[in-house]
């Protein structure tokens, strides 16, 4: 399920040799294939997790001066940013205890995937214990796939406006649907209505 | 896979393909036909009258995993727009509907299963694609012909182009999922693999798009836009 969502990771990196290690140990990774956003300067890191979600950045510590984590996590967008110190030179701990994790760049390509993997899947469990509907939302799909609006909806099941709308959000994020087509779909063949009650 | 140099005008336009048959969509959206023998880069430019710079810039910007630094300032802003309204056309003329085909080859139609449905999913995101990119020669392309012919322009909200572009690749990949998953299963499955294969050619092509449009067109507008101002 994780593969639906589309994980966004920066690495800050100056050199060729590791970024392109790096790329390639997250091209590796099963079930996962996040977009990967490379980044050469602290003033592009900052730019970047300012205008996107970014899930995780890994970075180099002493990557064009010391950074700070926790500055980072301020201006993020997405405000459980995952923060990674990849380790080349020896660093000390206080340094290395800002990050939410660190490998080192001599760790074997298993530790580095389950370090990577174990922050991510947290959100894995997250999201396949949402994927489950509820009784109450397959019944909203029902009434969204035979052309209900919100507010008859709301009427026939006497429920406010607002609370079919958060239903319905929350559907879509469950599905990773957000078209009425593809969650008529999806309503079919799950046989939450029939297709002969559907008007086309 | 990672890229170990850049092309060059002295390098032979037959090594861009050896090395990355994708780039040959790069050379027919320059107007660059096939057939060019053994010459290299900036005679196949010349020839061709395609402004080699810009060529150079795109094919070295969609080359490889690794970017390295581009250089916006020998950009030319009316040979980038020339290509990039022909990957709109490319992909709203011929790509799109011949993906649309093989799914209707892949997919038997019925009025008993969801198979009507699949296509018309694939019918609305087609249509979702056509009105971002007419929207986009409507306003921002307008704006760089401006650009072009030296006229002052107004600043407009050009970051809702990148958000746009976000929500069509969501789109994209919403509709792949729904056919793997819910697909009917007497569909044929080379037929129906045919089509997916494309629709995931189609979403790095479009990626690889959108990235000419946010990284090299808007910044290429911007250093245009302080020289005239």
């Amino acid at each position: 399920m994780a593969s639906l969502k589309a994980y966004k990771i920066v690495i800050a990196e100056t050199a060729p040799v590791i970024l392109a290690g790096l790329v390639t140990c997250l091209k590796n990774l099963k079930d996962f294939h996040p977009s990967v956003i490379e980044v050469d300067s602290p003033e592009s890191l900052f730019e970047t997790v300012t205008a996107d979600m970014i899930d995780l950045i890994i970075v180099n510590p002493i990557f064009g001066g010391l950074l700070h984590p926790a500055e980072i996590r301020k201006t993020s967008l997405n405000p459980d940013i995952k923060i990674f110190a990849i380790e080349i030179s020896k660093l000390n701990r206080a340094t290395l205890s800002l990050y939410d994790n660190h490998f080192h760049v001599t760790d074997d390509l298993n530790e580095i995937s389950s370090k990577i993997m174990s922050a991510i899947h947290l959100e894995n469990e997250d999201l396949e214990e949402k994927e489950n509907l509820s009784s109450r939302e397959k019944e909203i799909i029902s009434y969204v796939v035979k052309g209900f609006t919100n507010h008859e909806i709301a009427d026939k099941l006497f429920l406010s406006v607002h609370t079919v709308m958060t239903h319905r959000r929350n559907i879509a994020r469950k599905l990773q649907i957000h078209s009425a087509t593809g969650l008529t779909i999806y309503a079919i063949v799950n046989k939450i209505v029939d297709l002969s009650e559907i008007k086309l | 896979m990672v890229k170990i140099r850049e092309y060059r005008a002295e390098d032979k336009m037959i090594s861009l393909i050896s090395n990355d048959y994708k780039l040959l969509q790069v050379l027919s959206r320059f107007g660059i036909p096939l057939g060019f023998s053994d010459k290299t880069i900036r005679e196949v430019c010349e020839d061709e009258g395609v402004d080699c710079n810009t060529f150079l810039t795109v094919v070295n910007f969609l080359n490889g995993d690794i970017q390295t630094d581009i250089s916006i300032n020998s950009l030319s802003l009316e040979s980038l727009l020339h290509y990039l309204k022909q990957s709109h056309i490319y992909f709203l003329d011929f790509y799109l509907p011949s993906i649309r085909r093989k799914l209707l080859d892949g997919i038997t139609l019925k009025d008993s299963d969801v198979s009507f449905l699949i296509i018309k999913l694939f019918d609305e995101y087609v249509d979702s694609v056509r009105e971002h990119m007419e929207e986009e020669e409507r306003h921002l392309f307008k704006q760089v012909e401006g650009l072009i012919e030296n006229q002052t322009t107004t600043n407009t909200d050009f970051p809702v182009y990148s958000r746009h572009h976000e929500e069509v690749g969501s789109k994209l990949r919403e509709l792949k999922n729904i056919i793997i998953k819910y697909c009917p299963p007497d569909s044929s499955a080379n037929l129906l693999n045919a089509a997916l294969y494309d629709i995931y050619r189609c979403e790095e092509e479009l990626d690889g798009h959108c990235k000419v449009e946010d990284d090299l067109l808007l910044p290429a507008m911007f250093k245009q836009m302080e020289k005239q101002s």
